[in-house]
């Protein structure tokens, strides 16, 4: 399999840039995923490698071969041997299952006994083997989109890409596609590159992940990575759920900062080089919720408890923390009065400036 | 990397494509700018010739002459044409104004309520549109003329009497009305059977009837349905030639339409400079009147598809009003098409029909005999279904492409193209006709396209195109755009995918496409005006010049005849197309 490398690419859409300059590097066999909020220009990336869209400008290359260079090159879709699984799954309703994972073979001319095999192979993969002859209209949306994707792995393709595979499927079926997938995807070994806004998608299945925003990228890194030390407040806030709070930083001694939060007396003790006006950010599990009057630390507060809830699997309160609300989310359920004692753990706590 | 993918099978891509910029290929480029060219050519074209010979001194065909205005010069300082635009006028008012009146309320009356027979009323007033416009006219004379059958028959045992002289301008409104009515019928309709009805339960809730609910909150709804197709009523009406040629004659009533016809075909030498003129007249007229209607409503009409929601809309009650509405829907529809369409059958199968004579004694086949005695008429007929078929099919085959490009392609200009197609429609048949005249006589002066069916054929298949858009791309705007891509990704090239997806899955929509036009080509008569031959008479036509001189049981036998045949493809067609594939 090849490894794929975009450098420089830029789309336009009239006045609306949706891609600054866009490099990336997929590893080969690696699954590559493009994160982002609806119109942060995932999908035009995606479709510019199938070859559904073209850049403006960029070099694209599948490994060694150039599939768009500028005005030079660029190849049509049909040349550039990809498999691509699209969010509608577009399974040609006018064909079987069968003949709809053949077609790819049919193109290249594959002979009648050779498809068959194939067909049967990829079909055995997905576990579909057994509806071959069944036409879309009589398959649940789960089983459509594995025809879908065994219509992609057929030829074999150089790069499987997958633009939001999961989005037409219910919640517990999506779950249980994703770790299929991932599995699957594993098996086979081929790059992938895979679309999604949606976080926990990402997590899941990535080995890596590119975090986009309007058409730029705001980091790559490994699911720990982007979660655990994001780039950025928007990586912050967009994967996982993180409580962002104002505060100004006085300058640092031995690495550890006090940071004063509008309408609390006391400033938290942060590790960090930063001075002046900066957000300090941190997720509602890495606050540290303590029993009653458990006497005075660094970084322990004791706050008002403005709502709570019980979402089954944990507890989650929102308190006042100065000026701010925070959110803050337990497993166990506390017992408290109005008043709820949390501590802010320094190494938990990421701060970013002001821009 | 596992076992599981075995070494490729078949060919691998190949290395780095020196492909041109652009995600087609140069040969699938190639072939859109191809089709592109052709459909300008043919739909655009033609309208140079008849401008150039409004401005030329001489026929195109003679040559000589230079440059003039004196066609316009003329045309302008004739009173008797100046009275023509302002009956033309009259007359598209009138009908306008009495269609959307009969067209609104029936939409609402048997689409919404609770009125007995709604179903087969509904089928009857949609029968004009239907069937071949002719032979309707033929059976209003037969029937409610000052000395039709029904007209006569009432004066002499009863004391009513039919109160409209067909010879009239107000009798001509009438009888265009009852083609006119179920137009606006059609367009409105969808719209009520599309407007959600928890709207009306809002209104409901809010303390209004039923029938006040209706009335506020649905017949506003409808207003752009009805500008929409009012427009495209008056239009139309502006521009018909064969109603006003049968109906106005008596009376010297005459219309732009028969002021051009009549200064072609009945002045000697033809003043074709000045009909030039008058055509490129009444051309900007409706082309404007259509651009404006197009502004309005952003062409939404091909959009609209009646969704499901109908089944969830309850009809609203009438209550006392009920019976007495039913009689008046039976009284009208009886009128405007029961009677005139059982006067054809009628006349076509009695030597004589008159209240004097019972005409269960005077039946007879004759009429029928001398149809196909006349080497005329039966040319007319072979030569119609062979224009209909053979034409249908091609149309239909170029729309398809067409769509394609325009909707489903890179190509540059398909914007363009989706404009191409459309602007048929606005040509007036007379118009269309005229065009194809002069741009047979520049590009073929030995006539011989003309001299054959080809030359007519490809007029009406023009004409046709933006009929047969009209059906065929809301089919192809409902297939996703995804199956197109995922045959290219898949490996096909352009026109691979759209063969085998595209094209595939609307061949429903392009055998309805083929049965619509087939029928409308079949019946075309104006633009055959200025095209037909000796050798070439068409049934449209044909019907047009003997309605217009006499009014025997022949002619009615050849109507019946020219409406069997498209009852028949049209029930085929339904039949047909009533096995719909997995989809």
């Amino acid at each position: 399999m090849p490894d794929l490398t975009l450098t420089d690419v830029a789309k336009r859409f009239g006045d609306n840039t949706v891609l600054h300059e866009l490099d990336l590097h997929v590893r080969d066999g690696e699954l590559f995923t493009l994160l982002g909020p609806s119109g942060c220009g995932k999908s035009t990336t995606l479709w510019s490698i199938a070859g559904l869209h073209s850049p403006d400008r960029g070099t694209i290359a599948f490994g060694e071969r150039v599939v768009f260079d500028g005005q030079k090159v660029d190849l049509p879709p049909e040349k550039r041997n990809c498999g691509v699984v699209f969010q509608s799954y577009a399974v040609w309703p006018h064909l079987d299952v069968a003949e709809n994972v053949g077609y790819p073979l049919k193109l290249r001319k594959v002979g009648r006994r050779d498809r068959a095999a194939r067909v049967h192979e990829v079909l055995e993969l997905v576990e579909l083997d057994h509806l071959a002859a069944r036409y879309p209209h009589e398959l649940s949306g789960g089983q459509q989109q594995r025809v879908a994707l065994a219509r992609a792995l057929a030829h074999p393709p150089d790069l499987l890409l997958l633009d939001e595979p999961f989005s037409n499927l219910d919640a517990k079926l999506r779950e249980r596609a994703r770790d299929w997938l991932r599995t699957l995807q594993q098996r086979v070994g081929v790059t992938t590159v895979f679309v999604t806004h949606d976080q926990d998608e990402a997590l899941s299945m990535s080995d890596r992940i590119m975090v986009m925003e309007q058409g730029r990228v705001r980091q790559v890194g490994t699911p720990e990575e982007v979660y655990q030390e994001p780039a950025d407040l928007f990586v912050a806030d967009f994967v996982g759920t993180v409580n962002v709070l104002p505060g100004t930083a006085a300058a640092a001694r031995e690495g550890v900062a006090r940071v004063w939060l509008e309408g609390l007396g006391e400033p938290l003790s942060v590790p960090t080089g930063e001075v002046g006006d900066v957000k300090l950010a941190i997720r509602p599990e890495q606050v540290v919720v303590h029993p009653p009057g458990a006497g005075a630390r660094p970084n322990v507060v004791t706050t008002k408890v403005l709502s709570q809830s019980y979402l089954g699997d944990h507890y989650r309160y929102v308190v006042g923390l100065g000026a701010s609300e925070l959110v803050v989310r337990t497993l166990a359920p506390v017992v408290h009065g109005s008043e709820l004692t949390i501590e802010l753990p320094p190494a938990a706590l990421r701060v970013f400036p002001i821009a | 990397m596992t076992a599981t993918l075995s070494p490729t099978p078949g060919a691998r891509a190949p290395g780095v494509g020196r492909a041109r910029s652009g995600r087609a290929s140069a040969r699938t480029t190639a072939s859109h700018y191809l089709i592109w060219a052709v459909t300008l050519v043919l739909v655009v074209g033609p309208v140079v010739p008849i401008v150039v010979a409004s401005l030329w001194t001489t026929p195109l065909y003679a040559s000589g002459g230079e440059p003039t205005l004196d066609n316009y010069a003329t045309l302008l300082s004739d009173a008797a044409w100046w009275s023509a635009v302002g009956s033309s006028l009259a007359f598209a008012g009138l009908t306008t104004v009495l269609s959307v009146v009969l067209g609104v309320g029936a939409a609402v009356l048997l689409s919404r309520t609770d009125l007995p027979l709604r179903g087969v009323f509904a089928g009857v007033l949609v029968l004009p549109v239907i069937l071949p416009g002719l032979v309707l006219i033929v059976g209003w004379m037969a029937m409610w003329a000052p000395s039709g059958y029904v007209s006569s028959w009432l004066e002499v045992n009863t004391f009513l009497s039919f109160p409209i002289d067909l010879y009239t301008m107000p009798g001509m409104a009438l009888v265009a009305t009852s083609v006119a009515a179920p137009i606006i019928f059609l367009f409105c309709r969808t719209t009520v059977l599309a407007i959600d009805s928890s709207l009306e339960d809002a209104a409901r809730s809010s303390g209004a009837g039923p029938l006040r609910a209706l009335l506020s909150v649905t017949v506003p709804l409808l207003r752009p349905a009805i500008l929409n197709s009012a427009l495209l009523v008056f239009a139309v009406s502006f521009e018909v030639l064969g109603l006003p040629l049968i109906l106005g004659f008596s009376n010297d009533i005459t219309l732009v339409s028969t002021y051009l016809y009549d200064h072609w075909i009945n002045s000697a030498p033809p003043e074709q400079g000045l009909v030039s003129a008058g055509a490129v007249f009444l051309l900007a007229c409706v082309s404007g009147l259509l651009v404006v209607r197009n502004r309005l409503v952003g062409d939404a009409e091909r959009y609209t598809t009646v969704t499901g929601k109908a089944s969830a809309q309850r009809p609203v009650g009438l209550g006392a009003a009920k019976w007495p509405l039913t009689v008046l829907v039976a009284l009208v529809l009886g009128v405007l098409v029961v009677v005139p369409l059982a006067g054809v059958v009628l006349m076509s199968f009695t030597s004589l029909l008159t209240p004097l004579l019972d005409p269960w004694t005077v039946l007879t086949l004759d009429n029928f005999r001398s149809v196909f005695d006349n080497p005329v008429w039966v040319d007319s007929i072979r030569n119609s279904l062979l224009i209909a078929g053979v034409g249908g099919l091609v149309a239909t085959v170029a729309i398809a492409m067409i769509s394609v490009v325009a909707h489903r392609s890179d190509f540059r200009y398909r914007g363009s193209l989706q404009q191409a197609v459309l602007w048929p429609r606005m040509m007036p048949g007379l118009v269309t006709g005229m065009a194809f005249f002069w741009s047979f006589a520049i590009l073929d002066p030995s006539g011989a396209v003309r001299s054959s069916l080809w030359g007519l054929g490809l007029a009406f298949a023009v004409r046709s195109l933006a009929l047969g858009y009209g059906v065929f791309y809301p089919a192809l705007a409902a297939i996703g755009q995804d199956l197109d891509r995922a045959a290219r990704t898949s490996g096909a090239t352009w026109w691979q995918a759209t063969f085998s997806v595209a094209l595939r899955l609307s061949a429903p929509a392009m055998a309805a496409c083929f049965v619509l036009l087939f029928v409308s080509m079949l019946n075309d008569s104006d633009p055959a005006v200025f095209l037909v031959t000796d050798k070439t008479p068409v049934m449209g036509l044909t019907m047009l010049q003997l309605a217009a001189t006499s009014t025997g049981g022949a002619v009615a036998a050849f109507g019946v005849i020219q409406m069997l045949i498209t009852v028949v493809v049209l029930g085929v067609g339904r039949l047909v197309l009533g096995r719909r594939i997995h989809a």
